[in-house]
């Protein structure tokens, strides 16, 4: 706005510039400055991303803000059924084209409450990402919340992630299920031993009174070699020793892959990447889940 | 901001109305031929620097300190940058005015931070990523105008420059998604001065 303001002024300092030229010469530089000045305001206006300062700046719109507290109050006020239908998608990285043909398939689909993304929401941490992944995911006709991916840590990545999305680990209650998000990008943190957050993992299951079905979210599967290996045994046995635990959700390895490979009565599902053109369409009820594969 | 350009306006005609007498004297082979100033295009807020041009004026290399404060960035970021950019053409005016009607060029930037890698840290396995987050290598398209002015018997130059530009890793992702992405998407548009010591 301020560019437009001194725009503004322009045609009388650029007079001033031609104090030799012709009056003639003038009268055009004036009409021509009112012109310019229109167009850049018009221009100004019209187009958020005009000027572009870095590319790891974390400029964000206010709709581009808290998006998993302003997702969530909306989850919460749908109303509750004995069964629940959500869609499980995830790594949507550098695939905008396919992730709108996404958007369309799962728009079509039936009684879907909302939708989960598995993580890598962005492929280099760019906020631009970030931002146009939003653009299409606020297409859909139903709310999504998030998991961060270890390509959504890369750069300022995990910085624009709290700004855009809100806090790395969170959780939040549903009908009869209630949802753990958790970061499990271990590499990201040189296997430091703090990702993925066991006693966080743990006082979340904990905290549980309604014993309610628990679905823990994650982007990297413990079993995968991005996941810390000394983290693994804690990790799938906080979920193992919790019996509201049935199964868990991730992404990453971009291949639809399931199955109890701990042998403890947990089911891994991994969904596919927007790439990959595939997504999980899951419906929980009290006691019970089914997992339908949608390739679009 | 509001400030820059007024005080960038001020500067264009306070040269104009210099008088038009004297010679310039040889200047030392290594002295900056021009500085720059420029605001936005993906190497600061503002940045700006001295930078050399071929004796036919066509070809400018510079070298650019950037800075994008926290206010406008969300956070507080520092870039050098290289950049070099050939403007063929040249349309002299009256009064000592011409245009380089248009420019290309490319550049090279470096943003400075613990959080930015040149090379990746040996607990990713080789290729993991494959680009590094630190550098980024850009192009652009534009004009300029100008004018020639002499000071204090000195021959000045002074110009206004436009560039539309990109990145890599933005044009990757136009390439694969041409369907959602428009070209707008991913260009930016800069604007800056040059002040030259010819």
């Amino acid at each position: 706005m301020i560019f437009g303001v001194i725009e503004m002024r322009s045609p009388g300092r650029v007079s001033l510039l031609f104090t030799k030229s012709s009056t003639k010469l003038k009268y055009i530089l004036r009409r021509t400055g009112l012109g310019l000045c229109l167009a850049m305001t018009s221009l100004l206006t019209s187009c958020d991303d005009l000027f572009q300062y870095n590319p790891n700046e974390e400029t964000l719109l206010e709709k581009e803000r808290n998006l998993t507290a302003k997702n969530i109050e909306r989850i919460t006020q749908l109303s509750v059924s004995d069964t629940t239908r959500f869609i499980l998608m995830g790594d949507s990285q550098r695939w905008y084209d396919e992730c709108e043909e996404f958007v369309k398939s799962a728009n079509q689909q039936k009684d879907i409450s909302f939708v989960l993304h598995a993580g890598d929401i962005s492929d280099f941490g760019l906020t631009q990402e970030f931002k146009w992944v939003n653009e299409i995911m606020t297409r859909l006709k139903y709310p999504y919340v998030t998991v961060i991916g270890n390509h959504d840590i890369v750069a300022n990545g995990s910085a624009t992630y709290r700004k855009m999305f809100g806090p790395l680990n969170y959780s939040f209650g549903f009908g009869h299920d209630r949802f753990i998000f958790i970061n499990t990008n271990s590499r990201e943190y040189a296997f430091d031993g703090s990702v993925p957050d066991i006693a966080w993992l743990k006082s979340q299951l904990a905290d549980n009174p309604a014993k309610l079905n628990t679905i823990v979210v994650g982007h990297v599967p413990p079993f995968d070699a991005d996941f810390d290996k000394n983290l693994e045994k804690p990790y799938t046995e906080a979920l193992a020793g919790d019996p509201n635990v049935k199964f868990t959700l991730y992404g990453h390895q971009h291949r639809f892959y399931e199955g109890q490979f701990y042998d403890d009565g947990v089911n891994y599902h991994l969904t596919t990447s927007m790439g990959a053109r595939g997504y999980m369409v899951i419906t929980t009820w009290k006691g019970g889940y089914k997992v339908e594969r949608v390739e679009f | 901001m509001k400030k820059y350009f007024l005080s960038l306006f001020l500067l264009v005609s306070l040269h104009s109305q210099a008088q038009e007498v004297g010679l310039n004297a040889r200047r030392k082979w290594f002295l900056p031929d021009h500085l720059k100033l420029q605001f936005a295009g993906n190497i600061g807020f503002l940045s700006g620097g001295p930078g050399y041009a071929s004796r036919n004026q066509t070809l400018e290399t510079d070298l650019l300190f950037g800075f994008l404060p926290q206010k406008f960035g969300g956070d507080a970021l520092v870039t050098t940058t290289l950049k070099t950019t050939y403007s063929p053409w040249r349309i002299g005016l009256r009064n000592n005015y011409y245009i380089r009607p248009f420019s290309i060029g490319a550049y090279l930037s470096y943003t400075f931070g613990p959080q930015f890698d040149s090379k990746w840290p040996s607990y990713y396995p080789a290729g993991y990523y494959w680009w590094a987050t630190s550098i980024r290598p850009g192009a652009y398209i534009g004009g300029k105008a100008g004018r020639n002015v002499v000071l204090n018997n000195h021959r000045r130059s002074l110009e206004l420059y436009y560039e539309l530009g990109t990145y890599d890793l933005l044009m990757i992702s136009y390439i694969q998604n041409k369907g959602f992405l428009k070209l707008h998407d991913i260009v930016s548009l800069s604007i800056g001065v040059k002040y030259g010591f010819d």
